[in-house]
């Protein structure tokens, strides 16, 4: 498309051209202000450094069982002191943190992946194509997710090795709400004048969802993929407490809690399950926040 | 409405009828027999396995085994426990009052704390004590409930000692004594507590903001115009019209009780049927493990379907499609 050109270029090469922001500039701007969203950005960044750098911190064998280090309280040896097989609780927390991010990242991610293209795609065509496809993630969404995450973990066991199986299960379970949610936002942006010319010039759907339509349902998908980045580091945390999430002798923080089932280590041992609680009650904390922070930003109606 | 429930209730029947094959499918790939529960899946024996599966007709076609469990599973017949060594639907009718009691007095707490912060902090929003609710809630939302479970079990049981951490009443009592139904009622009221707390934060919120939008409206001011007491504005003319839309949440208490209850009774070492669900699991006891997972997918669909039901009685346009 051919614009007029701007003659503002050669006049005012010397005094810079006033250009406004653009919405993304105004978005960053508004968020940094936000005080309680930027400190919870610095803490998660913080746990996701020290997870990933946890074998250049910590020279402590994370799996390697101690007889003679038993249910040590904390120390200057063991900052955190050890559980109930000797091992090191502060090097067990940086590695779980690795775990608990890996599959909160990841099933977040496919969730997304997957609900938006059924989303979009049910949205776009509408009639037959949406029917279908709503039917099916209603039927979806009526599975208990906890019920069908622990069922299905049980009857694929062994076909997937480790983490990678709960990730699959997660994501194959989980991705109704998003489906839901992307096809109503759909459904009512399509409805644009602009949708009506890309589609008259000749744009493929393909196109349309893609290059028109996504990246104006962008801002709800990076709203909903905080609140599922909680609630997928939760369900992990969950599962993995109650014994079905991943495999035992992987450190994860839900593996690190399970340890408070013992009564004797709830009771007398508050250094064992108190440290992976409290990490992963901040670390929800700190991923709504920003949330929160991202869904201010991304308002234009909102000043704050 | 009439037209309405008849249609909606019509609509679950098709979903009724894929969950049963979805969950007869995954029963199929079980170890074991998790059907009846008459192959013992921890035996692997081939010869024993080829016995028995010809014997309860495993070779037949999968829609004649399909229309004998499904046949059996509405007459009430859920095959046999393998670890318990009894009928499944027995096994269920001893926990299921437990699970039911832990769900109203749980559905209780949540009523009675949503109800007295979201009218306080909607009657007087923006002051110290509402933004302390709404911090608070936020708080709640963001703790897992099984860590909530963790703490409440650390502090009340072990620390103050004023709640039992496990079982569901006292073993000593006579059933059916006003001591039994006490015992009973102090042994739910921590693990009630936690799974209440789960629904709180998002009643409240929504409490105090709809209260805080009605009473913008005309029907207040010709309220207040006319001298009437403000309690009585807040806790009559407003609090019912606050309400109405409250009560749809009820269908969805529904899923969450049934994925609380799961986790909750786990951690409480209550015998219901979310930790009947878990040491089934554990134990490769699959015939209940299944009929378990059926009878939750039910109760969701008909939570789903109470909830539509309700949205249909207090907004009537959703009965129109």
């Amino acid at each position: 498309m051919e614009i007029v050109p701007n003659h503002n270029q050669t006049q005012t090469s010397a005094t810079k051209p006033q250009k406004s922001m653009s919405p993304w500039a105004i978005a960053r701007r508004k968020f940094f202000k936000n005080k309680l969203a930027v400190i919870s950005l610095i803490y998660l960044t913080a746990i996701a450094v020290l997870s990933l750098l946890a074998p250049y911190i910590t020279t402590a064998d994370v799996t390697k069982v101690n007889i003679g280090d038993m249910s040590l309280p904390p120390s200057s040896e063991h900052w955190l002191g050890t559980d109930t097989s000797g091992r090191d609780v502060f090097t067990r927390l940086l590695y779980g943190g690795r775990v608990s991010l890996l599959v909160g990242v990841t099933c977040t991610t496919f969730i997304l992946i997957i609900g938006t293209i059924i989303g979009s795609v049910a949205g776009y065509f509408g009639g037959w194509v949406d029917n279908v496809l709503m039917r099916f993630t209603d039927f979806m969404l009526n599975f208990p997710f906890l019920v069908f995450v622990i069922v299905l973990n049980a009857v694929l066991f062994g076909v997937i090795s480790g983490v990678w199986l709960l990730i699959f299960v997660i994501s194959m379970l989980g991705w109704g709400g998003v489906a839901r949610l992307v096809r109503s936002k759909i459904l009512s942006e399509k409805e644009n004048e602009y949708i009506l010319a890309a589609i008259s010039v000749g744009g493929k759907p393909y196109k349309i969802i893609g290059k028109h339509l996504l990246p104006n349902v962008l801002t709800t998908v990076i709203v909903q993929a905080t609140i599922l980045f909680a609630g997928m580091i939760v369900a992990e945390s969950a599962l993995s407490y109650l014994g079905f999430g991943v495999p035992q002798e992987v450190p994860s923080w839900g593996n690190m809690l399970s340890a408070s089932q013992q009564p004797e280590v709830l009771q007398n041992m508050p250094w064992i399950w108190m440290p992976p609680a409290l990490v992963l009650i901040l670390t929800i904390l700190s991923i709504n926040f920003i949330g929160e922070g991202i869904k201010d930003a991304l308002n234009p109606k909102s000043f704050r | 409405m009439l037209k309405y429930t008849i249609r909606r209730i019509l609509a679950i029947v098709p979903m009724l009828f894929l969950i049963s094959v979805v969950v007869f499918f995954l029963a199929l790939a079980m170890p074991g027999d998790a059907l009846s529960g008459e192959i013992d899946p921890n035996n692997s024996d081939p010869e024993y396995i080829e016995m028995m599966r010809e014997k309860l007709g495993y070779n037949d076609p999968i829609h004649v085994q399909y229309y004998r469990w499904i046949t059996d599973f509405i007459q009430g017949d859920f095959g046999t426990s393998v670890k318990y060594k009894m009928p499944v639907e027995d096994l269920i009718a001893q926990r299921l009052p437990n699970t039911i009691f832990l769900g109203i007095i749980s559905l209780l707490f949540t009523y009675l704390f949503a109800f007295a912060m979201g009218m306080y902090a909607g009657k007087k929003p923006y002051t110290k004590i509402d933004h302390a609710i709404g911090g608070f809630n936020y708080l709640m939302l963001a703790i897992p409930i099984y860590i909530a479970g963790v703490f409440a079990i650390y502090l009340f049981s072990f620390k103050l000692g004023w709640f039992p951490f496990s079982g569901s009443v006292d073993i000593a009592l006579t059933e059916g004594t006003a001591e039994w139904w006490l015992s009973r009622l102090y042994h739910v009221i921590l693990p009630a507590l936690v799974l209440g707390a789960m629904g709180t934060a998002s009643y409240t919120q929504f409490l105090r903001n709809d209260i805080i939008d009605n009473s913008q409206k005309d029907y207040v001011r010709t309220a207040r115009a006319k001298g009437t007491p403000e309690s009585r504005i807040y806790n009559q003319h407003i609090l019912r019209n606050s309400v109405i839309p409250l009560i749809t949440f009820l269908g969805f208490d529904i899923v969450t009780i049934v994925n609380g209850a799961l986790i909750t009774e786990t951690i409480f070492t209550y015998p219901g049927l979310g930790q009947l669900f878990l040491t089934s699991m554990q134990t490769n006891d699959y015939p209940t493990l299944m009929t378990l997972a059926l009878m939750f997918s039910f109760l969701v669909l008909i939570g789903n379907l109470i909830a539509d039901l309700l949205y249909g009685i207090v907004d009537p346009r959703i009965r129109v499609e």
